[in-house]
C-alpha cells in the first residue's frame, strides 16, 4: 500500500492502521454503548440550526439510525417534530447525562418506547437553544442536577407520552 | 480650518485621479462608493466602446453544430422535458417586466411558471415566442443567452449519446467548445469574483422583491448544473435511473426553495464535470449571473429605461469572452471584474463571497476545501482512482472512496446516488440508494475492500471491485490485504464508521447572513 501512497511510508502506515484498530477495539469494549459522531458542517434538518458536537463530558449529538441511514438532529424535540420524513421503524440515539451513554428510544410500527425512568426535559423557546434545553436523562434526579448546572428555570420533567403531546401542541 | 480645507482639497484631488485611471481600466465595474451593505452605491459606467455586433439588429441566428448527438437528451425522456421547460422561466418574467406586468410576478406570473414547469413541453420552446417585447428592446442579449443555450444543451446531448465512448464524448465537447468561443456572443470561460458581479447598486433587487419567482429561476439552474454529473462518464443505461432521483428532487424541493442563499453554481453541482471542464462550468455560470443581473437590473424601479437598456449591455459586455482576451484563469486583480481566480482545486468556479485561499462557502453544506474528501477533509486523489461522488440532499460532493462515500450518504436524508471510479478506468459504478439507505447497482456482481485503516490511503484499503476475480487480482498483488474478505453489497451497506478522526471542522457563519439573521425558527 506504501508505494501506491507516496506521502506515506509503507510500514508505517500499516502500523499506524494496526494502532488505531487497536483503539477502536479497546474504545468499542470500554464503553459498550455506539455513541455515533456525526461532524459534518451541517445544520440540523428540522430546525435549520447548526448541529453541536459532543464533547470529552456531554453528548449533544442526537442520531436517528432509519434502515442504513444515520441522520444527526440537534435535540429530541427536532427529532419528534421531524419523525413524519420517516415511514418505517427508527432507533434514535439521545444523548443522557453521561457522555458515551446515549438513551436508545425507538418507533416501532408507529409507536415510540423509551427504557423505563426516561424522562425528557423541554424548555426551550427558540432554537438557538433547543440542544441545550431539550434533552433525555435517565432520571428526574438527573434532569434536575443538570438544569440545575446550567441554570436552567421552569425545568419540568416529562415522561415521553408528555413530550410527544408537547411536540404535537407546536 | 485652513489646514482642513488644504488636505480635503488634496484629498479631492487624489480621489479625482484614482477615479480616472479606475474608469479608464475597469469600465463597468465599482463606480462609485460602497455602501452599508457591501454594494457600489454607484452604477457601472460603460466601456468606451461596446462590441459593434451589439447594436447589430439582425438575427445573427446560429442553430446547432450537425452531428449524430443531437437531441440525444430525449434518451432521457423526463430529464428533456424538464429542460425544456427551463427555456420558458425567465422569458415569462422578463416579458412582465418589459411590459408593465412586474406586480403580479408573485402570484399570476409564479403560478404560470411553475404550470410549465411542472407540466413541461415535451419539445424545445424558441423563447422568441414567449418574449417578444423583450426580444425587440434587448436583442443582443438573446444572442447571448441563445448561444449559450445552446452549448448546454449540445453538451448534454453528447453526454447522453448512446454507442461513443467517454474519449470520443470528451474530445467531441471539446469541439463544442472551440465552436461555441469562436462567436463574438460566447460568454468568457474564464473563473468570475462572484461577489463582484453581485455587488452593484441593483443587485440582489429581484431575489428581494421576487423570492418565490427567483427560487424557480435558482431551482432550475440547480437542474442545469447538477445534471452534468449525472451524465459525465457514466453508463447511458443510468441516466434514467438517476434521473428519477435528481427529477424528483427538482420537482419538489430545489424549484421552491427560498432558503437558498446564492445561486447554484456548476462546480458546487458538478464537480467532477467541471475540474475536467473548467472553462465550461465557468461560462455557465457567468451566463447565470449575467440572468441574475438581466432580473435585478429590470426590477429596479428606480433606473429609468435608458438606463436599463444601458445596465444591461454593460452586463452583457461584462461577461463576454472578448472583454477577457488575453487573460488567465488563476489570475487576475483580485476584487475587480478582471479577478480570474477560484477556489483551491475546483478551476470551474470563480472566487465566491467570503472565500479565502483554502476555503469556501456553499449554501446548504457550509465551509469547505474543494481540494478535499466531503467526508474525511484529505487531498482528493486524482487519474483513474479518482475517487467517488456523492450526490444527496441537493448536493454534489466529491470523496475519497467507497466508505466516505457510503458514510457520507448514509448521514443524509433521502434518496442518494454514488458514482464512482473501479478497478476498470473505462467502468463508472453508479450506485442508487433508497430512502433507508439500501443501495442498488449497475455492475451486477460487484465486490467491495475495506480493511480499516487511516484516511490518508482510504482510497488504497476501501475499494469496489467489478468482480470477485477482479478483487481476488488486487488482494494478491498486495501482501497487506492476503486476509482481506471480499464484502457484498448486502454486506457492504450496513456498515458504518462514523466521523473520520481526519474531519476538519470549518466553524465559521456564513458570509451571506445578514446581522441578526437567525433563519426566520429560531
Amino acid at each position: 500500500m506504501g508505494s501506491k501512497s507516496p506521502q506515506h511510508n509503507s510500514t508505517n502506515g500499516k502500523t499506524m492502521k494496526t494502532t488505531i484498530l487497536s483503539m477502536i477495539l479497546v474504545a468499542t469494549a470500554t464503553f459498550g454503548a455506539i455513541a455515533p459522531a456525526y461532524a459534518h458542517d451541517a445544520d440540523c434538518p428540522f430546525c435549520k440550526t447548526k448541529l453541536v458536537q459532543n464533547t470529552e463530558t456531554q453528548d449533544n449529538e442526537v442520531v436517528v439510525k432509519f434502515g442504513n441511514k444515520k441522520i444527526e438532529y440537534r435535540c429530541v424535540y427536532c427529532v419528534f417534530a421531524d419523525q413524519k420524513k420517516f415511514s418505517g421503524d427508527l432507533i434514535v440515539y439521545a444523548p443522557s447525562e453521561t457522555a458515551g451513554k446515549p438513551i436508545i428510544l425507538k418507533r416501532t410500527a408507529g409507536k415510540w418506547s423509551a427504557p423505563d425512568g426516561t424522562v425528557f426535559l423541554n424548555t426551550f423557546k427558540r432554537h438557538k437553544d433547543c440542544a441545550e434545553q431539550s434533552r433525555t436523562f435517565t432520571s428526574k434526579v438527573q434532569l434536575e442536577k443538570y438544569a440545575k448546572a446550567n441554570s436552567i428555570s421552569n425545568a419540568k420533567s416529562l415522561t415521553l407520552d408528555e413530550m410527544l403531546k408537547e411536540v404535537a401542541k407546536k | 480650518m485652513k489646514h482642513y480645507s488644504q488636505s480635503l482639497a488634496v484629498t479631492i484631488a487624489i480621489f479625482a485621479l484614482y477615479g480616472t485611471a479606475f474608469s479608464q481600466t475597469d469600465h463597468g465595474m465599482h463606480q462609485g462608493m460602497k455602501g452599508m451593505d457591501g454594494k457600489n452605491t454607484g452604477l457601472p459606467t460603460p466601456p468606451e466602446q461596446f462590441p459593434k455586433w451589439m447594436s447589430n439588429k439582425t438575427s445573427d441566428h446560429l442553430f446547432y453544430k450537425p452531428a449524430p448527438y443531437n437531441w440525444s437528451i430525449r434518451n432521457i425522456p423526463a430529464f428533456a422535458a424538464d429542460m425544456y421547460g427551463t427555456g420558458v422561466g425567465h422569458g415569462i418574467a422578463y416579458e412582465a417586466m418589459v411590459t408593465g406586468k412586474a406586480d403580479r410576478m408573485e402570484d399570476s406570473i409564479h403560478r404560470s411558471i411553475v404550470g410549465v414547469l411542472m407540466n413541461p413541453p415535451h419539445l424545445p420552446i424558441d423563447e422568441g415566442a414567449i418574449l417578444p417585447t423583450f426580444k425587440r428592446k434587448y436583442g443582443s442579449l438573446e444572442k447571448v443567452f441563445d448561444w449559450a443555450h445552446l452549448l448546454h444543451f449540445q453538451t448534454i446531448d453528447v453526454l447522453s449519446h448512446k454507442g461513443w465512448s467517454d474519449e470520443q464524448k470528451d474530445a467531441e465537447i471539446e469541439v463544442l467548445w472551440q465552436r461555441y468561443a469562436s462567436q463574438p456572443y460566447a460568454i468568457t470561460g474564464l473563473p468570475m469574483n462572484m461577489e463582484v458581479l453581485d455587488s452593484y447598486s441593483y443587485s440582489t433587487t429581484f431575489r428581494t422583491k421576487y423570492p418565490k419567482v427567483n427560487a424557480l429561476f435558482w431551482g432550475y439552474h440547480w437542474l442545469q448544473t447538477a445534471n452534468y454529473d449525472m451524465l459525465y462518464r457514466t453508463p447511458t443505461n443510468t441516466h434514467i435511473p438517476q434521473y428519477q432521483v435528481m427529477g424528483d428532487r427538482y420537482r419538489n424541493v430545489e424549484l421552491f426553495n427560498t432558503d437558498r442563499e446564492f445561486m447554484p453554481m456548476t462546480g458546487e453541482m458538478s464537480p467532477r464535470f467541471s475540474k475536467r471542464f473548467p472553462y465550461i462550468a465557468n461560462s455557465f455560470d457567468n451566463l447565470h449571473m449575467l440572468h441574475d443581473n438581466i432580473g435585478d437590473i429590470l426590477a429596479t424601479d428606480t433606473l429609468s429605461e435608458a438606463q436599463k437598456k444601458e445596465q444591461i449591455d454593460i452586463a452583457i459586455w461584462r461577461v463576454l469572452g472578448s472583454t477577457h482576451r488575453g487573460e488567465e484563469p488563476g489570475k487576475g486583480e483580485p476584487g475587480t471584474l478582471h479577478d480570474h481566480r477560484y477556489p483551491m482545486g475546483m478551476p470551474g468556479m470563480g472566487w465566491m463571497k467570503g472565500s479565502t485561499d483554502e476555503d469556501m462557502y456553499m449554501s446548504g453544506m457550509g465551509w469547505m476545501n474543494m481540494s478535499e474528501c466531503g467526508h474525511c477533509s484529505i487531498a482528493l486523489p486524482d487519474g483513474d482512482q479518482w475517487g467517488a461522488t456523492v450526490s444527496a440532499d441537493g448536493w454534489t460532493m466529491m470523496v475519497r472512496c467507497m466508505l466516505c462515500a457510503r458514510d457520507m450518504a448514509g448521514e443524509t436524508i433521502g434518496r442518494a446516488v454514488i458514482r464512482a471510479a473501479t478497478e476498470d478506468p473505462n467502468q463508472t459504478l453508479v450506485m442508487i440508494s433508497d430512502e433507508e439507505g439500501n443501495w442498488t447497482s449497475n455492475i451486477p456482481g460487484i465486490v467491495f475492500l475495506e480493511v480499516k485503516g487511516d484516511h490518508p490511503e482510504c482510497n488504497d484499503w476501501s475499494r469496489v471491485f467489478t468482480s470477485k476475480v477482479a478483487f481476488d487480482n488486487f488482494v494478491r498483488s498486495d501482501d497487506y490485504y492476503k486476509d482481506a474478505k471480499p464484502l457484498t453489497l448486502a454486506e457492504w451497506q450496513t456498515r458504518g464508521e462514523g466521523t473520520p478522526e481526519t474531519y476538519r471542522r470549518i466553524d465559521r457563519p456564513s458570509p451571506y447572513k445578514k446581522k441578526g439573521d437567525d433563519g426566520g425558527k429560531n
